[in-house]
């Protein structure tokens, strides 16, 4: 009980001091936002009205982004279907599935975006390194789930196929596959969704798609055309997620 | 008398536990009746029926099912597991497949490998699972969800499963456990008489001696992983199944404990 209690002080005093740490040592000049206020509105004025002369890029940039969303999320799949096997307690042993859940874990843990600089780094400018750091970043995610939903799936129908005579793959298909395949389809989707939201800012470190514009325009100035790709970003996202309502409810 | 099963002096521990969940039980199942296991619950019926069926290991004794020995560290050679069918307690049905598909799954040990992988039953695997349905009485839900379904359905379901592997032997866990004393009856009755029909040796498990009575030529009462009693149904009195039934003494330094 005592022990509880200098526990509980030491977290509060631990969160204290982190905060007073980073204020005490960040150059917060309070005096620059009192001064924000017009440069703010000037900033805001120069991206009204939006230039709608840039739908041509915004076509491009955007097509670019879904494709590798579209082949990043492919090759996701490809990777986290073995994987996920391999991360699964049900159909591993222990001594491989600790070593590939760590793996895994150690993958979720690396940004996508620096990924994506380090593949720029390896294979050039393009959709490809973008393509590929999607693939990996979201398989440390992927093959966690599918891995789980193995492990979510009800023993008992399993057992009731092996008792019928019912072979290891028979069973796979017709007991396991089954209870999963929601689950699956779900988070794959999810994957996908999420896939799209991150590689929008790809093309800021030249992993391609809609990203490169957005940047371009600002580092030039030009407000008023990255204002209309901001807006199309944002038409993007909420169309995909709207699409992506409607696919899970086709799961259910 | 032939035998469907014979039980000589087997002993068994679930690892971790220090009771023994059945000790020293040696039993022959006549084949072709309908015979019913009795007890309480932790008395060791459902071990003894998940052995019989070869989903156990570990065991100790000497143990065969329908003339072949069972191994106490390995599973039974594929072609003769669909010999014995087993009714689980919880249905065991795959939810979102078509209960046409679940009684087809009780065809899988009955069909090549490959034929199974490729999921093309033949049109006696057809004709086999849609008289198993028909004998359940279900032939109008074929085409539905296993999870639509309510427990009495399902329970047939299961039921008609278990027929479609063309068992010789029918072991039961429980099989009314979960359904109204008028559902009941008619399940045990349509399974009885399913085995019955096909010439096939049923074994079930219950805790209600009125049902064991009404359905079962011979009882065989189970208590703490023992067997307490085995007559022929007009044989069993009152006494002794109540005594199957009596609370447990308490015995010194050992807690109240569930066996399953």
């Amino acid at each position: 009980m005592r022990f509880r209690r200098f526990g509980s002080f030491a977290t509060s005093a631990l969160i204290a001091g982190a905060i007073l740490w980073s204020f005490a040592t960040t150059d917060v000049e309070l005096s620059r936002l009192m001064s924000a206020g017009p440069r703010i509105a000037d900033f805001l004025g120069r991206m009204f009205p939006p230039d709608p002369t840039v739908v041509a890029e915004i076509k491009k940039g955007s097509a670019e982004t879904l494709r590798i969303a579209i082949l990043g999320s492919l090759g996701a799949v490809i990777l986290s279907v073995p994987l996920g096997i391999l991360a699964s307690e049900t159909m591993v042993s222990p001594a491989l599935y600790r070593p590939v859940r760590m793996l895994l874990a150690f993958i979720r843990a690396i940004p996508l975006i620096l990924v994506a600089m380090l593949m720029v780094g390896a294979v050039g400018l393009g959709p490809l390194p973008g393509i590929i750091a999607v693939a990996f970043h979201a398989t440390g995610m992927l093959a966690k789930f599918y891995a789980e939903a193995i492990d979510g799936v009800s023993r008992a129908p399993i057992a009731a196929l092996e008792s019928a005579g019912a072979g290891p793959l028979a069973r796979l298909r017709y007991a396991i596959w089954p209870q999963m395949a929601p689950v699956v389809a779900r988070d794959t989707i999810f994957r996908f969704e999420l896939n799209l939201r991150e590689s929008l800012i790809l093309g800021i470190v030249g992993a391609g798609g809609i990203g490169f514009y957005i940047q371009t325009y600002v580092r030039s100035f030009q407000y008023d055309k990255a204002a209309s790709v901001t807006i199309a970003v944002v038409v993007m996202v909420i169309a995909i997620e709207a699409i992506n309502v409607a696919l899970r409810r086709r799961f259910a | 008398m032939s035998a469907a099963a014979q039980i000589d002096d087997l002993s068994f521990s679930h690892s971790g536990a220090d009771l023994p969940a059945l000790e020293r039980v040696s039993l022959l199942v006549p084949a072709g009746e309908s015979i019913a296991l009795l007890g309480p619950s932790g008395a060791g019926k459902t071990t003894l029926l998940t052995l019989l069926d070869g989903r156990l290991r570990g065991w100790r004794g000497r143990v065969s099912v329908l003339g072949a020995s069972l191994d106490p560290d390995q599973p039974p050679p594929r072609v003769r597991r669909p010999d014995t069918g087993f009714v689980f307690q919880e249905f065991a049905l795959v939810e979102r497949s078509s209960v046409l598909r679940n009684v087809l799954n009780g065809r899988l040990g009955r069909m090549s490998p490959l034929r199974a992988l490729l999921g093309s039953p033949t049109s006696h695997d057809l004709e086999i699972a849609r008289r198993a349905l028909s004998d359940c009485d279900i032939s109008d839900l074929a085409e539905r969800r296993a999870d639509s379904l309510s427990g009495g359905q399902r329970q047939r379901v299961a039921i008609a499963r278990c027929l479609a592997q063309e068992p010789r032997l029918i072991l039961a866990d429980e099989p009314v456990s979960n359904l109204d004393p008028a559902r009941a009856g008619e399940i045990l009755s349509l399974l009885t008489g399913a085995a019955r029909v096909r010439g096939a040796t049923a074994l079930f498990s219950s805790h209600q001696p009125d049902l064991a009575r009404r359905f079962a030529q011979r009882i065989v009462g189970m208590r703490g992983g023992r067997i307490v009693f085995d007559v022929p149904t007009s044989e069993l009195n009152e006494d002794a199944t109540a005594e199957l039934y009596r609370e447990a003494e308490p015995m010194p330094g050992s807690g109240l404990r569930v066996v399953s």
